[in-house]
């Protein structure tokens, strides 16, 4: 790799990375409560940036003969990059491997087995219901090499099991539900089957409910995506261009003092963790919100240097693409009490779980407005029933500054670890 | 196109020749594309890439094996591994599908100008120009302007002995301004992408003109109050509501298993007024056109609903094959990389009697609601979102309005469709439509202007 990239590129005549992913996958399919399709999937490719006269180019191939030519392309495109004067890591180490050995203990066939327990069992109790189901295994390998002599990979596993039912009642009322787990190795995943029958349990009888203010839970999925809007303003790229609401307010506290926010490639058992980033730069976990104050943004190295901050390890690069800062965990530290804690103490409220069309407001400064695909009233304490053809909306900013709970309970769902999160007053439009 | 893809497709024919399968198919993809992004002074990203691709799906003894790759040159490994997940497990429900009779062709996408002619300097030059214009405003905060163009060869063969290939060139822009304010920050965004050449993206300053104009005028513009409307939307909003509030509902796959959902979409049954006509047509141009669908069958314009009744529905080979119905060509796949499954392509609501002036007057409080930001649906409730839009009072529209997002009931919304309009348009942009982890596929959507009333609003009171 390196000899055909400094053929094109002699060396002392500016900088280089490239990077080289490969991968292959087992992904199985149940549709329809029966096995679909079986998959391999076998990929991989070549990304290089070069730096001449301190512009940058790229080109990518996933065309192994083709490096040369890869790298003669992002050469001839150096005259259209901004200025670029950072320099690359020379010291590049790997810490560790986001990958576990036991992911060769992955077997299809006990896979396909417990899968079709699962969705057995999930019929035993509604036997209308159509559970889609699929498995992956994975594992890959990263490498990335440049110009100050860095020649560093790591190796990758992943698992990951997603389970969605639909459930069609007798008027046509629909309860669509899911539930994923991602893992570095196989996991046991049949507790799964118990959350979604919960679910679907609850939402049996539907509650009527006038618009207003409600006390509202958002459960650790649904409390991620909202957050997501506020980590948004957290990346380089959005303070850099401005249209980031805390851009301009580091050491500022903007939240309330009992919202801590960090970025962190060290969750436990969390298979999108890093060794390093995309362009070497060891990674850390950074506390984006401390307290309420604002105080770390993440950066790739452009962005580092175009603010004048330190890089922070966050440049997420596939080999199709130029590096660009990215999150590697989200994850909010928790609160004192239980859910059920938190649930006893409602006197009428709303658990939101799942919605739909969120995220197509204005995210940029927090605003938020969803149907409420799966939403529960809550009375005295207790789950009544589901709550639905009505909407919820918001600004996530606002409710962060205010007053609201955090369980002590935390779920790593993706990427993201995070509580369940209670505001005394969101509205509802029905 | 270069040796090692001729030979992987002499390869392929041979394979399938002897297979046997109960259905075997291959398709290989080479591809080669440019991508800008500008954002307000700066040169966020210009690449050029190249990727090649293929798969192989076997339906053996009522069991689907799947394999893609990007190392084509070792076809007949992926076919033998596809074969062999195919025969891992003998399922107890098999799989059947829809069969088709051996078609051949060649197609390439017709073109003013080929975008693989025009220089990288060109291409940023005209991007450049559309990005000044969308930071040509005090309130501009930044921009983002996109540019994006793809010439693929595909090439389709079957167990059946189709054999298509198609030399597709695809190619758009997106372009947004941000504008601010104090803390409010205001995005607008379009976009347009379609089959051809670079005449697709020429020519298109107005279209930059209206963005930063359009995002300014919204600094000023009050959230709508939530509560129930009558509304009037546009012509492209009306596409995306007839995508979301119905389009997804015909797509088989969603019923052909489901003896509920099968009740619930019986042929017949009354969804609308008698003055709605919906239509899927991927023989139509527009960026959800295709000359054969991933599963090797010619597209057709399939009626969904016809005078307010279920008509037709949309269907891949195999839910086809299991509801006893004929194809439609609508089993598409992002990339090769992907399993076709049941996707709409250009998807309408046909005009109706009315004026636009008719529709207006007709309305003496209500809300006109204009462009799109997206939309979505869970197949019984359903919301789509507007960029924005005004109070009309008396037939005459007044204070703009942002942040609208209507939702709707599948069995409800569409009965309280009052006024069709007459002056029907298509849209499509680089974007597209999400389904099964696929997104986006490229599709168009459309409608006249239409007025329906009691829809949903989400905000404060």
């Amino acid at each position: 790799m390196r000899e055909l990239i400094e053929k094109v590129i002699p060396k002392g005549s500016g900088w280089y990375d490239a990077v080289y992913v490969s991968g292959k996958s087992t992904p199985v399919s149940f549709k329809n409560n029966r096995l679909y399709s079986l998959s391999e999937s076998e990929n991989s490719g070549f990304g290089v940036r070069i730096n001449k006269d301190s512009r940058t180019g790229f080109s990518y191939t996933n065309e192994l003969n083709n490096i040369a030519d890869t790298a003669k392309r992002a050469l001839a495109m150096c005259s259209f990059g901004d200025e670029e004067n950072f320099t690359l890591p020379e010291n590049t180490t790997v810490s560790f491997e986001p990958y576990d050995d036991a992911i060769s203990k992955f077997n299809v066939s006990d896979e396909i087995k417990s899968a079709e327990k699962m969705i057995e069992d999930i019929k035993s109790v509604y036997p209308s219901i159509s559970v889609d189901l699929g498995i992956s295994s994975s594992t890959g390998t990263v490498r990335l090499i440049n110009s100050r002599g860095v020649d560093v990979s790591y190796r990758e596993s992943y698992y990951g099991l997603s389970v969605s039912c639909s459930y069609i009642m007798s008027d046509g009322t629909r309860i669509e539900t899911w539930e994923s787990r991602s893992e570095l190795k196989p996991v046991d995943c049949s507790a799964l089957k118990d959350v979604i029958l919960g679910k679907i349990e609850r939402a049996l009888t539907i509650e009527k409910i006038d618009s207003g203010l409600y006390p509202v839970i958002f459960p650790p999925q649904a409390f991620g995506r909202l957050i997501g809007f506020i980590a948004s303003g957290f990346s380089g790229v959005s303070v850099w261009k401005g249209v980031s609401p805390v851009a301009g307010k580091q050491g500022e506290k903007i939240f309330s003092e009992f919202f801590t926010m960090t970025d962190n490639p060290y969750l436990e058992g969390s298979p999108f963790n890093v060794p390093f980033d995309g362009e070497g730069v060891t990674v850390a976990k950074n506390f984006l919100i401390r307290n309420g104050v604002v105080e770390t943004f993440i950066n790739d190295l452009k962005y580092a240097e175009r603010l004048g901050l330190s890089p922070t390890g966050n440049a997420s690069r596939g080999y199709s693409s130029l590096p660009s800062p990215s999150f590697h965990g989200i994850a909010v530290e928790p609160g004192e009490k239980s859910f059920e804690e938190m649930i006893s103490g409602i006197d009428r409220g709303i658990v939101a779980e799942q919605f739909i069309g969120l995220g197509q407001s204005n995210t940029i400064t927090g605003d938020f407005s969803a149907n409420m695909d799966l939403a529960y009233l809550v009375e005295k304490g207790k789950i009544k029933g589901r709550v639905k053809d009505c909407m919820i909306s918001g600004n996530i900013n606002e409710l962060m500054k205010g007053e609201f709970t955090l369980s002590k309970d935390v779920e790593r769902r993706g990427s993201s670890l995070l509580p369940y999160a209670l505001f005394p007053a969101v509205n509802i439009t029905a | 196109m270069n040796s090692k893809y001729s030979e992987a497709v002499e390869k392929g024919r041979k394979i399938l020749e002897s297979s046997s399968c109960d259905y075997a198919e291959i398709r290989l993809s080479s591809s080669v594309g440019t991508g800008i992004s500008l954002s307000g002074e700066n040169v966020d990203s210009f690449t050029i890439g190249e990727s090649v691709a293929g798969s192989v799906r076997v339906l053996k003894n009522g069991s689907w094996g799947f394999a893609t790759f990007n190392d084509i040159s070792i076809l007949e490994r992926f076919f033998a591994g596809a074969v062999n997940s195919a025969s891992i497990v003998s399922p107890v429900e098999k799989s059947v599908i829809a069969r088709g009779t051996p078609v051949s062709g060649e197609y390439k996408t017709s073109y003013g100008r080929n975008f693989m002619d025009v220089t990288p300097d060109e291409k940023y030059t005209l991007l450049k120009k559309y990005n000044d214009i969308l930071r040509g405003a005090e309130s501009v905060q930044t921009t983002r302007a996109g540019y994006r163009d793809v010439n693929t060869n595909y090439t389709f063969m079957n167990s059946e002995g189709s054999f298509l290939s198609y030399d597709k060139l695809y190619c758009g822009i997106s372009l947004a301004s941000i504008a601010k304010r104090g803390s409010v920050i205001q995005p607008f965004h379009e976009s347009i992408s379609g089959f051809g050449g670079f005449e697709i993206v020429e020519g298109k300053d107005h279209l930059a003109e209206a963005v930063v104009k359009t995002a300014v005028d919204m600094l000023d513009a009050e959230p709508v109050p939530g509560g129930n409307y009558d509304i009037i939307v546009d012509p492209k909003l009306c596409g995306v509501f007839i995508h979301e509030a119905f389009g997804h509902m015909s797509e088989a796959d969603f019923v052909y298993e489901n003896p509920r959902m099968k009740d619930v979409m019986v042929l017949g049954r009354e969804f609308g007024s008698p003055m709605l006509n919906v239509y899927d047509d991927g023989t139509m141009p527009g960026a959800g056109y295709i000359p054969f669908d991933d599963e090797g069958i010619a597209p057709r314009k399939t009626s969904l609903i016809k005078d307010g009744l279920l008509s037709g529905r949309l269907h891949s080979r195999e839910t086809a094959g299991r509801m006893n119905e004929d194809v439609t060509g609508n089993g598409r796949a992002i990339s090769v990389m992907k399993q076709p499954i049941v996707r709409m392509t250009n998807t309408y609501i046909e005009n109706g009697d009315s004026t636009r002036e008719e529709i207006f007057s007709s309305m003496d409080d209500g809300l006109y609601c204009v462009d799109v930001i997206g939309g979505q649906t869970n197949l019984e409730m359903f919301t789509f979102t507007a960029a924005y839009g005004y109070e009309v009072k008396n037939g005459k529209p007044g204070k703009m309005y942002r942040d609208i997002v209507l939702s709707g009931n599948v069995f409800n919304t569409l009965k309280n469709i009052s006024m069709i309009g007459n002056d029907r348009e298509m849209f499509g942009g680089l974007g597209g439509c999400g389904k099964g982890g696929q997104s986006p596929l490229p599709v168009s959507f459309g409608g006249p202007h239409m007025k329906i009333n009691d829809i949903l609003i989400g905000g404060k009171k």
